[in-house]
């Protein structure tokens, strides 16, 4: 079974096999883990954990197999975000402003990933996880953010140059 | 991009839950027991031993075959019913289904003691779903044989002799 198709794994599932259920959540635990972690941070469990509740629980209503990995992501987007807004543990830096998020490559974000995202809005983890780890552009992460989608490629252009000029200073 | 992203894993209490969302009519009910996780996992994950002992339905299990962490079993219940037990057995982890029983375990280390889940129950056949009547009692007299299993250390005796 660990060499079927995502796709397969869904049409057994909704058939009924609790075991095709358990290879699914082998796969997407992980991929659920790596989206919820850098956004939900402290909350980050219970968020992957109310994830994959409601991936499982709308999985027989999802009408393309296929669409499986777009479809859990925006549901971990989604409730990461939730689940970071609850969290009174957060510290957010400036709610809704997308101009302070660091380039892909800034030092700051790879020598302490952590500390920069605590710094940052749940949206704004929220595009940098889907830039930086799902490799989707910046509009197709703000549209999945039901943010102004003309705005955000700007915006983060010039918090990249301002981001940087403040580390070099 | 370093390799340092925070990652929101789930333990395997929290996964049994997941699963069991996707199941009609299951219900996950969760006990700490005081005694460590190994000797706890011990009995749980002794398919042919102690996971009799605690499981009220099961007379007798057969394991069949093992590769890797999937597992075929061979069940008896009490009534004379057989099931043909497939899934999953890992540290911590149980997951097993047959045509008409579906059987769900997880435990994990919780301090001095382990926190314990059980789902599962008569399954719909060959549907993600189990008939919900009865079952949480089911699970709950599963979850009381399976804590006294680990009864706690008697209170050593008082050093003073009794009041008159």
């Amino acid at each position: 079974m660990t060499a079927e198709d995502p796709a397969d794994l869904v049409r057994a599932a909704q058939g009924g096999d609790t075991l095709a259920m358990h290879e699914l959540l082998d796969r997407l635990a992980p991929y659920v883990a790596r989206i919820c972690g850098p956004i939900a941070l402290a909350s980050g469990a219970d968020a992957a954990q109310e994830t994959l509740v409601a991936v499982f629980t709308g999985l027989r209503g999802l009408r393309e197999p296929a669409t499986l990995y777009g479809w859990v992501r925006a549901i971990a987007v989604r409730e990461a975000v939730r689940a970071a807004r609850r969290d009174t543990r957060a510290t957010p830096m400036a709610p809704g402003d997308l101009a302070a998020l660091p380039a892909r490559e800034d030092p700051e974000l790879a020598a302490d990933v952590w500390d920069v995202l605590a710094r940052l809005h749940p949206e704004q983890r929220a595009v940098l996880v889907l830039r930086d780890l799902e490799d989707l552009d910046e509009q197709t992460a703000a549209a999945l953010l039901n943010l102004p989608a003309g705005t955000v490629k700007s915006r983060l252009h010039r918090a990249r140059r301002s981001f940087r000029r403040a580390w070099d200073r | 991009m370093t390799g340092s992203w925070p990652v929101a894993d789930l333990d395997a209490i929290a996964r049994l839950r997941v699963l069991a969302a996707g199941v009609r009519g299951a219900t996950v009910v969760e006990r700490t027991i005081a005694a460590p996780g190994d000797v706890v996992w011990g009995t749980m994950a002794d398919l042919e031993g102690g996971f009799g002992r605690f499981q009220p339905d099961m007379r007798h299990v057969v394991v069949e075959s093992i590769d890797g962490d999937h597992i075929v079993a061979l069940a008896r219940s009490r009534f004379g019913m057989r099931a043909r037990l497939r899934g999953v057995l890992r540290p911590g982890w149980c997951w097993l289904q047959s045509r008409f029983l579906l059987i769900g375990m997880a435990a994990v280390a919780d301090g001095a003691g382990t926190r314990v889940a059980l789902t599962g129950g008569l399954r719909v056949p060959g549907r993600a779903a189990v008939v919900p009547v009865g079952t949480r009692r089911e699970l709950e007299r599963a979850l009381d044989r399976l804590s006294a299993e680990f009864p706690p250390p008697p209170f050593p005796p008082s050093p003073f002799p009794p009041s008159v």
